[in-house]
């Protein structure tokens, strides 16, 4: 079964910038959101979301995890 | 019910609705320390990593909910260590369909659905109630809850539309579990309405409907018409407010946590 990747990003106060906190594999949108909130519990996060990998438009490097759409290299 | 008149402690209740809420807070705890021995069965052997570590958090969740719950029942003049560590399996009062193993990953997300999504709707029901130490502690719970609901919608979602065994295997487990966890929902016995009775829960016509506009739909996936499933109160134990079995010894013995006390040192 192939699962998409997703970014997680959280910020643990209001104001803070949102930093990247990690990532995950996930069927879909909702799984994502739950595997994320439940694997990145480390602290009391103000806010956390994921994005698909997918989403990611690379703008300057050709090289590095997000260059490429979807992670592929 | 009236909102307005609440009880700080049970001692000022009357003694049948009194006797109902011991009973249904004890049903909840047992229900929740079952579900989170469940759940910690498929740490390993989930269908992903994250799955697992999901599965593995849910247990914790499950399990702190249940120590929480039992400490409540210091109000009634119970013990809770004795209650979380010196009953037989006989005693245990969860809801039947969590007496026994979850065999494959169906299974785990149709007991997440209906068993999991039960018990919610029943502390909901508490956290409107007249009784002060349930409206205060559950909000919190049921936060935690939301994303246990969350990922089994969204894995039910998926095994809805996914292989043929994979759905016949949900709705099978789906229909085996149902009937008595609709009857463990709206009891329908003299405790269950001297409880509702005093306002401390909803009355079960009230639960039922919550849970059938929660999970009507998403049961139609997979063809089970959730309306017209009868709650099975055959060999119905008034003492505990499920049916008549119980959950197996070497489960209840982990729940216990009797191999963790063995090496306790005095």
């Amino acid at each position: 079964m192939e699962e998409p990747l997703y970014d997680v990003f959280a910020r643990k106060e209001r104001g803070e910038p949102l930093r990247h906190v990690g990532y995950l594999n996930a069927l879909d949108d909702e799984m994502a959101r739950v595997y994320a909130w439940k694997t990145y519990d480390e602290e009391r996060w103000f806010e956390m979301c994921v994005i698909p990998r997918s989403a990611i438009i690379p703008v300057n490097r050709t090289d590095g995890p997000f260059a490429t759409r979807g992670g592929q290299s | 019910m009236n909102a307005e008149t609440t009880f700080k402690s049970v001692q000022d209740m009357d003694p049948d609705a009194r006797e109902g809420l011991r009973r249904a807070i004890l049903s909840l705890a047992d229900g929740k320390r079952m579900m989170g021995i469940h759940y910690s069965d498929w740490l390993l052997g989930a269908p992903s990593i994250e799955t697992g570590i999901a599965a593995s958090s849910m247990a914790q969740d499950e399990w702190g909910h249940a120590r929480l719950l039992y400490a409540m029942l210091k109000d009634f003049g119970m013990d809770p260590a004795v209650v979380e560590h010196e009953r037989q399996a006989s005693e245990y009062a969860n809801p039947d369909a969590l007496d026994q193993p979850l065999e494959d990953w169906a299974a785990v997300v149709a007991a997440c659905v209906v068993v999991d999504g039960a018990l919610s709707v029943a502390l909901e029901g508490f956290s409107e109630g007249v009784y002060e130490p349930t409206r205060s502690r559950i909000p919190k719970m049921l936060a935690e809850e939301a994303f246990h609901d969350d990922l089994g919608t969204a894995w039910f979602r998926n095994l809805a539309g996914g292989s043929e065994e994979g759905r016949a295997r949900l709705r099978d487990t789906v229909l085996s579990m149902l009937p008595s966890t609709l009857a463990w929902l709206m009891p329908g016995d003299e405790v269950g309405e001297a409880q509702a009775g005093s306002g401390l829960v909803p009355e079960g016509k009230v639960l039922h409907e919550r849970f059938l506009e929660r999970y009507g739909a998403l049961l139609a996936l997979v063809d089970v018409d959730l309306a017209a499933v009868e709650p099975d109160r055959d060999g119905w134990d008034s003492e505990r407010g499920r049916g008549p079995g119980h959950p197996d010894d070497e489960a209840v013995a982990r729940a216990r946590g009797d191999l963790n006390r063995m090496l306790l040192v005095e």
